[in-house]
């Protein structure tokens, strides 16, 4: 009977317990479930998925969720600040700022005074906002897999592929020299062999006893001859293509003050020419870029990309401008950069640019060559008369829908069947550009 | 006799192809110039400084001067530049506007006050998105997204039809560009009154997209 008792109580116990604790389980579970909901800030997919759009067309320039880009890195953004602080900081931020809010206050001060514009949202769009952050938050960081520049790869490589390249032709005429002397060695030691033996055809005895030797040959007229044909022909050539090289300054490459890249502005980052060449499209003269044009971008970016601290180069223009990356502030003490001119053309002759970049729609690769792939840029072109005289009779002129070509067309087409070029309207006139 | 003399004679052209080959131009040398006046100007040019006095003195024409022939600088400007920065408060031919009574980070006022002089207008429209194409693109990319290939790096590029600047009119794009706000700085310097304005007009066509 007792232990019909104690099983009894045991089960009631074990009842019990097994109540109790479902209870707190579920206690637990429901006070959690209440933190969740308690900072206003629902997790369900369609409110998350509403922040998200919101976050990627309005957020992403500044703000990352891991990581600060402009503004902070806004994980746990929700946990940190109260909503009603969210609220009234995405609306105008500027505002609570000025109201002495000391949290807005410091972000404002740590984050160099950069203000978040307005964002005429609706509370239930921040709401959502802060759903899509909250989510985002409890997320692993996605790690981006490091790019290496192209830059790096490409001047990395390629010296060390050419150079790989003549090792290897090197080594190839060491080894076909040193076959070439074992076989005349071998060769000889056969003669020699041979000679010493009796009794060969008469035939493979003239073979052996060859005496047309190399001296006899390189002594003959002809040989000689054409050796100093050759010889002559050579130094003629080099001394008519020299001749032909004064004057032209083909291939003048010279030191730079600054070790500026076109191939990463204009190459990699495909900043059009006329961002900073601003006189090309208006005047004679394309121009050289005043550092305020540098600046632009350079206040901000400071280094190659993933490198801290100032950049050798950059700081040159920093010096010239007498600008201060930790202050970011100007002075007064200014002095010019000096560039060195490459493309000089003899006083006369004029060019104009704007005539042909802005008037004849012509790129600029057409006379400066690669500039995009131009670490350190060189005269392309030859500038010289012939080569402007050429290009002036193969271009056609676009006469399309410029009323000022009409009648000159067709006077054109009345006497020649070929398309109009810059020839046929004065473009080998001297005086347009001797005066 | 004859051998000698084919000799000296093979040895000067020799000495003619070496002086000729010496023509070329290449790093840091301009090669053999042919009249060497008309490659260095007499007048100032302002892209070709050349500060020292005795640069080209070897054919100096004008021994009076106290300079070599290739001199080319001017001793009045400050660092003797030959080039000058515009004179303070002057403003260039064209672009009198009545700017004066905004100030430059009143957004607020320049979008109430400024207008467009070429809204409507479907020519300047197309030279504008050439000119966003030229000065424009490479932050803010092709549709005003703030992608482009600089933006990416650069970051914080505004996103034309974001909500903030969606409604934004044409007076507080063009002070934008004038002036620069945020990151973004002037970009008058680059750009005319007129080609802003144009540029202006086309932004105002990704904003709505």
């Amino acid at each position: 009977m007792l232990t019909k008792k104690q099983s009894m109580s045991k089960a009631i116990r074990f009842v019990l317990i097994s109540f109790t604790y479902t209870f707190f389980l579920f206690s637990s579970y429901s006070t959690f479930a209440q933190e969740d909901t308690s900072d206003g800030i629902p997790t369900d997919d369609s409110s998350v998925s509403a922040g998200e759009s919101t976050f990627k067309a309005n957020c992403t320039q500044c703000h990352a969720i891991h990581e600060k880009v402009i503004g902070p890195a806004l994980k746990d953004v929700h946990e940190r600040r109260t909503k009603e602080w969210l609220l009234s900081w995405i609306k105008n931020s500027q505002k609570l700022i000025q109201s002495g809010d000391e949290q807005a206050v410091a972000v404002y001060e740590e984050y160099n005074k950069i203000a978040m514009p307005a964002y005429p949202f609706s509370d239930d769009e921040i709401t959502s906002l802060l759903a899509y952050i909250k989510v985002e938050s409890g997320k692993e960081p996605v790690k981006e897999v490091a790019e290496t520049t192209a830059t790096d790869s490409t001047t990395a490589e390629a010296p060390v592929a050419s150079g790989y390249l003549t090792a290897v032709l090197i080594i190839l005429v060491v080894v076909l020299v040193l076959i070439l002397f074992v076989l005349s060695l071998i060769v000889n030691t056969l003669t020699k062999y041979l000679k010493e033996q009796k009794g060969l055809d008469e035939a493979d005895a003239e073979i052996v006893d060859q005496r047309t030797s190399f001296q006899k040959l390189l002594t003959s007229d002809f040989v000689i001859g054409a050796v100093v044909f050759i010889f002559v022909a050579l130094l003629l050539k080099t001394a008519i293509d020299g001749a032909f090289t004064v004057g032209v300054q083909q291939g003048y490459q010279p030191t730079q003050p600054i070790a500026y890249s076109h191939k990463l502005h204009a190459g990699d980052f495909q900043i059009d020419c006329n961002y900073c060449h601003t006189g090309a499209r208006k005047s004679k003269a394309a121009n050289i870029p005043s550092p305020n044009i540098c600046m632009n971008c350079h206040e901000v970016i400071q280094n190659i990309e993933g490198k801290e601290g100032v950049s050798k180069e950059i700081a040159k223009i920093y010096e010239a401008i007498d600008f201060n990356p930790e202050t970011g502030e100007y002075g007064e003490d200014t002095k010019p950069i000096e560039w060195v001119r490459i493309h000089n053309l003899p006083d006369l002759a004029y060019f104009n640019h704007s005539q042909h970049v802005t008037v004849g729609k012509q790129e600029c690769q057409t006379c400066h060559g690669p500039i995009e792939e131009m670490e350190e840029v060189y005269q392309y072109s030859t500038l010289t008369m012939g080569w402007c005289i050429n290009c002036h009779r193969e271009t056609e002129v676009n006469t399309k829908g410029n009323d000022y070509y009409t009648k000159l067309v067709e006077f054109h087409s009345e006497q020649n069947d070929q398309p109009m070029t810059v020839e046929d309207i004065g473009g080998l006139e001297c005086s347009k550009c001797h005066y | 006799m004859t051998m000698r003399k084919s000799t000296y004679l093979i040895l000067l052209v020799g000495v003619v192809v070496a002086v000729l080959s010496g023509c070329t131009a290449g790093v840091n040398d301009t090669g053999l110039e042919y009249a060497p006046q008309m490659y260095h100007s007499t007048p100032y040019e302002p892209l070709s400084q050349v500060q020292s006095e005795d640069a080209g003195s070897w054919l100096d024409s004008n021994p009076e001067d106290g300079h070599g022939e290739f001199y080319n600088s001017n001793p009045y400007n400050q660092y003797k530049m030959n080039m000058l920065t515009p004179v303070e408060n002057t403003i260039k031919r064209g672009e009198f506007l009545n700017d004066n009574e905004i100030a430059i980070d009143d957004y607020e006022k320049a979008e109430e006050l400024l207008l467009n002089p070429f809204e409507g207008d479907e020519k300047a429209l197309k030279r504008g998105k050439e000119l966003y194409m030229m000065n424009c693109v490479h932050c803010h990319g092709p549709k005003g997204m703030g992608d482009g290939l600089v933006g990416k790096r650069y970051k914080g590029v505004t996103t034309y039809n974001s909500a903030t600047v969606k409604n934004k009119k044409a007076g507080h794009i063009y002070w934008v560009i004038t002036n620069g706000k945020g990151r973004m700085k002037s970009h008058a310097s680059q750009l005319s009154v007129d080609e802003r304005w144009k540029i202006v007009s086309f932004v105002q066509t990704l904003q709505k997209q």
